[in-house]
């Protein structure tokens, strides 16, 4: 069952060329019959959101997803094609719209919650549950004029949230206010979730998008360029919107390379197994490359790149250090490097792969780093932390310390120093 | 994973089967239709929203007098004043004859509606545009912004009408029972301007000199109109141009209003019913002119 259906929607937007010189009489008559640039911002765009699902609605500025927001909450009219809403619809968009800074909260309140569509006995009904909500009781009849921008954004808010539609338009209003805020408007966002509201989330914050949503939608100048589950479609617009300096295989290499064996898939899998597009760090994860082989190829090493955005060389995953001498089996098979701590901090990497001697890819995937443990530098490097007082430190010494007085004697130097011929070996 | 297997959709082809539905959809947002199906859907949307005009519309009023000394005073000062300044000139300096009633209150009697048809006319044109906030943010049908301005206006008139009644009490005027014509008078007046303020509203959207213009249309208006001189005075008018002159509908308005309150008879037929016809006519006309351009207002704000 459908709550929201967009039916081939298109949307022209026809503005005015300004550009025309407005002096002079010749300039003036033409501007009588003024001259339009037509704009498409969206271009036949077809979906459906079910009962009870969460849509995400992703992209760059421009994209059309404001156009998309506005369409919604019917503040335009498409050109072409129908939107199709079952159900009341609440938009958490700008909160506090509609208030008039010389009234006070309490006139705001009704005026805000009839602007949104609520009834005046509903408002009158909920009226002590929205101020408490907002915590503005003490401020409630004094103009908002004088209210905080927090309170301000707050009052908005509480409005809005008491509103139980069926269908709920989010967007960026999340990113506006401080941290507990946030998560009061998460809460409740969780509420509506978990009591079935359908939601239409359109957002730049890819980390609540893919916190919050069952399914997301990328778009693209207009057009609905990709669909599917929030970590597939956030990789797709990662891999397109971020800027990978390439670092690049030299020419004369590239060439002789025979291309016996090459490395067919790349999966990046977290902690319990599953495949993810981000990690964060510190975490534990594995690597698993699948190559094709052509035939037997004895004693070679595939190795796998990390690079950072700018092209800096970051580190190198090698089979050489546990399998000196690799030998790939013709046909397919898999290595399986395991990490047990991420070093590298946030930000965006990309994997180049190499099996010596046959294959070089670059950019084969691209890996989120978001923040896990927090430390700053330019890498972390796991460590573990024991906390004693000197006293036991003292006794662990003693139990650790040679029996024989000999041996003693030899201890305070652990630098291993070139021994002579005649002296007895060093611990 | 290597390489984008991420799944497509084609551009245009719903992915959800567009027949089978088990219920219709509450709202369908789609290009407005112009059918006579849509304008009584149009007019159902209107009750729907009735609180927000309400509340809008008490909103308007409040503002005007919130922060200020004489609050609703201000309601009664611009015809009152007016009608000073006019009784000074056109009694003692200039002598305008007034269908036999004194001056002053021959004036106010038409400055009555004619300062509130003004206002509303003025704060209706720009009602739209000066709201551009609410525009570009919710929905809700944009004539109710037009709406509440008419419906402040006539607050307004309310208010100032009890000044009316003490001026009758005054000038010893007994009211017959003709005076309650005013009320089917005012409400082509309302009419009218409702008409007005939606044609001009949507027209002021994209040519803002409309708005601009407002005061001064409305001032030449008011001299087009018998409010400080009696339509006795244009006898010297050829005929074609007197009729020509009638089909404003404020002259139907303004000259009955004085009629029935200060002659005490029945309002003159002939201007009443061209003000009401002109009205009737202009009224559904603005609004499916306004209608059209409400798909396209946010876009262009």
């Amino acid at each position: 069952m459908n709550d929201l259906e967009f039916d081939n929607v298109s949307k022209r937007y026809r503005v005015q060329d300004e550009s025309v010189a407005k002096t002079g009489m010749r300039a003036r008559l033409r501007a009588l019959r003024p001259t339009f640039n037509e704009f498409w911002a969206v271009r036949d765009v077809s979906f459906a959101v079910k009962h009870g699902e969460v849509l995400g609605i992703i992209g760059h500025n421009g994209a059309g997803k404001s156009t998309i927001l506005k369409l919604i909450s019917s503040i335009t009219t498409p050109t072409f094609g129908e939107i199709r809403i079952f159900g009341r619809l609440a938009a958490l968009i700008e909160v506090g719209s509609g208030f008039h800074p010389e009234l006070t909260g309490r006139e705001n309140v009704y005026l805000s919650g009839s602007i949104l569509g609520m009834r005046r006995r509903e408002i009158t009904e909920n009226f002590d549950r929205i101020v408490d909500f907002a915590g503005v009781r003490q401020f409630i009849d004094t103009p908002v004029k004088r209210y905080s921008s927090g309170m301000y954004v707050r009052l908005g808010f509480a409005i809005a949230a008491h509103l139980n539609p069926v269908v709920l338009l989010l967007d960026e209003v999340l990113a506006v206010g401080d941290a507990s805020f946030q998560e009061k408007c998460l809460a409740r966002i969780d509420e509506l979730k978990r009591a079935g509201t359908t939601i239409v989330f359109i957002s730049h914050d890819l980390g609540a998008v893919e916190r919050i949503c069952d399914r997301v939608l990328l778009m693209d100048r207009g057009t609905v360029s990709a669909t599917g589950s929030p970590a597939d479609v956030i990789a797709e617009y990662e891999r397109v919107a971020t800027t990978f300096i390439d670092a690049g295989i030299p020419a004369h290499q590239a060439a002789v390379l025979p291309r016996l064996a090459r490395v067919s898939d790349l999966l990046i899998l977290d902690s319990h197994g599953d495949e993810t597009v981000a990690l964060s760090t510190g975490d534990s994860f594995t690597i698993r490359l699948t190559y094709e082989a052509q035939e037997e190829i004895r004693d070679t090493a595939i190795s796998l790149s990390i690079r950072a955005q700018n092209g800096d060389f970051m580190c190198e995953f090698s089979t050489s250090t546990d399998i000196p001498m690799l030998n790939l089996v013709a046909g397919e098979g898999v290595i399986e490097f395991r990490c047990s701590q991420l070093g590298l901090q946030p930000g965006k990497y990309y994997f180049d792969t190499k099996i010596r001697d046959n294959d070089w890819q670059v950019k084969c995937i691209t890996l989120r780093v978001d923040p896990g443990v927090v430390l700053p530098g330019a890498f972390y490097m796991p460590h573990k932390v024991r906390h004693l007082p000197a006293s036991d430190l003292a006794v662990e010494r003693r139990a650790v310390a040679p029996r024989s007085a000999e041996a003693k004697r030899t201890l305070p130097s652990r630098v291993p120093v070139p021994a002579p011929a005649t002296s007895k070996p060093s611990e | 994973m290597m390489g984008s297997n991420v799944p497509r959709i084609l551009p245009g082809a719903p992915d959800f089967d567009v027949g089978a539905r088990a219920r219709q959809p509450l709202v369908v947002v789609r290009p407005p239709r112009f059918t006579p199906f849509a304008l009584i859907a149009w007019l159902g949307r209107l009750v729907h929203y009735r609180d927000l005009l309400y509340t809008l519309t008490m909103h308007r009023v409040n503002v005007r007098y919130k922060q200020s000394v004489l609050g609703i005073a201000w309601a009664v000062l611009q015809p009152f004043t007016l009608m000073i300044i006019y009784t000074v000139i056109f009694s003692y300096i200039v002598k305008m004859p007034s269908d036999g009633a004194p001056y002053a209150i021959f004036a106010y009697a038409a400055l009555l509606p004619w300062t509130s048809f003004s206002t509303a006319l003025t704060t209706a044109t720009g009602g739209v545009v000066s709201n551009a906030n609410l525009v570009s943010k919710v929905y809700f049908p944009r004539e109710i912004l037009t709406l509440s301005y008419i419906l402040s206006a006539l607050v307004d008139l309310s208010i100032a009408s009890v000044v009316m009644l003490g001026l009758l009490w005054y000038y010893h005027i007994a009211l017959t029972l003709n005076a309650l014509y005013v009320f089917p008078i005012i409400l082509v007046m309302l009419m009218f301007a409702t008409a007005g303020g939606l044609f001009l509203g949507a027209l002021n959207v994209r040519i803002r000199d409309i708005g601009v213009a407002m005061p001064l249309l409305l001032q030449l208006w008011m001299y087009a109109t018998p409010v400080v001189y009696p339509i006795s005075a244009l006898h010297k008018l050829p005929p074609m141009l007197r009729t020509l002159y009638q089909f404003n509908p404020m002259v139907g308005v303004v000259e009955n209003f004085r009629r029935v309150l200060l002659q005490g008879v029945r309002p003159d037929w002939f201007s009443f019913v061209i003000a009401t016809s002109v009205s009737l006519i202009c009224l559904p006309l603005a609004y499916l002119y306004f209608k059209h351009k409400e798909a396209t207002m946010a876009d262009v704000i």
